[in-house]
């Protein structure tokens, strides 16, 4: 009896260090679980703005591709009317030159919407970042629960960005507010004397 | 039964761009009459308040899913009897056989061609 309850002792006591060492573990990794939380919403904005630039290209790619099957279609019923009163005329030579422009127009048709079916990677990008960004989210969720059940300090470098990924942030930062734009440049190009 | 080039197509997806490229290739097709909706409910509503011939919808969209929409209509006696084409990213085979039991007439998986669409609308109205 004696001996098994020194053995419980040595079991408690041993449970004890290792909840101790867990406890050392995760306040050591406090810094780097306090600074992923704040990193993530960053980071699943960023992701939700690139969302956006590919749609915003798409959807101008779309405008002007849409433009030119405008124009192919008003070309190709002038070009039709033109063959119809060239060909009453007998005017066998110019008919045929004008019908393969026509075919060419009509290739060229295909491409266009060929263009237009190829921009869908668009909505696919879109889906992907979409669930990519209600996983960060679910990950952030999952880190603060972390750091308030076990009380993580999240001050010091915990609470700014750190390492690789605080870097890479800054810089994704540093691109949405300090980036240039053209207008810009070309004003103060003008001021060097560029035209 | 061919389909009419007057008839009114209800073209039903969250994303912009996919509305813009379905409605591109059905115009190529010669279908000019084509409204649109955001989501599954928004779809319903209009739906319900004119006569469409045909409606394309996407299956993943916030509020009302295609694939709910797409049973509301089959339960709705004015509307069951309109075509629905789906065309979605959920590739997966349970996906198919989800939309085969609620009544979808056709199934594309993106990325698509204009001429799987043509194909699709083929055997749709035949």
């Amino acid at each position: 009896m004696e001996n098994g309850g020194h053995k419980l002792y040595e079991e408690l006591g041993e449970l004890a260090r290792f909840v101790k060492d867990t406890m050392r573990t995760l306040s050591e990794a406090s810094p780097q679980l306090s600074s992923s939380s704040v990193q993530l919403p960053a980071a699943a904005a960023h992701l939700s703005d690139l969302k956006q630039m590919t749609e915003d290209g798409t959807l101008e790619v779309m405008r002007l591709t849409e433009m030119i099957q405008d124009g192919h279609g008003q070309i190709a019923k002038d070009l039709s009317a033109v063959i119809e009163i060239l060909r009453a005329m007998d005017c066998k030579s110019l008919v045929e030159r004008l019908e393969k422009v026509s075919s060419v127009l009509l290739q060229d048709d295909k491409h266009l919407t060929e263009i237009m079916t190829a921009l869908s990677f668009q909505d696919l990008v879109a889906q992907r970042v979409k669930k990519l960004v209600a996983i960060l989210d679910e990950v952030q969720g999952k880190l603060v629960e972390l750091v308030v059940i076990f009380g993580l300090q999240q001050s010091g470098n915990g609470s700014t960005a750190s390492g690789t990924a605080g870097d890479l942030l800054k810089q994704l930062e540093a691109s949405n507010t300090t980036a240039m734009k053209q207008q810009v440049a070309d004003d103060i190009l003008a001021q060097f004397g560029f035209k | 039964m061919p389909a009419d080039p007057s008839m009114k197509i209800l073209v039903v997806d969250d994303m912009v761009t996919m509305r813009r490229i379905v409605k591109n290739i059905l115009k190529q097709l010669g279908f000019a009459n084509i409204e649109e909706a955001e989501n599954g409910q928004e779809g319903l509503q209009k739906l319900r308040a004119d006569t469409f011939g045909f409606v394309v919808s996407d299956w993943n969209m916030p509020v009302m899913t295609g694939i709910d929409m797409l049973r509301a209509i089959r339960a709705d006696e004015k509307l069951k009897a309109i075509p629905v084409l789906m065309v979605t990213a959920e590739a997966q085979q349970s996906n198919l056989i989800e939309a085969v039991q609620a009544g979808v007439s056709n199934y594309i998986v993106k990325p698509f061609t204009a001429e799987t669409m043509q194909e699709k609308l083929g055997k749709i109205f035949k």
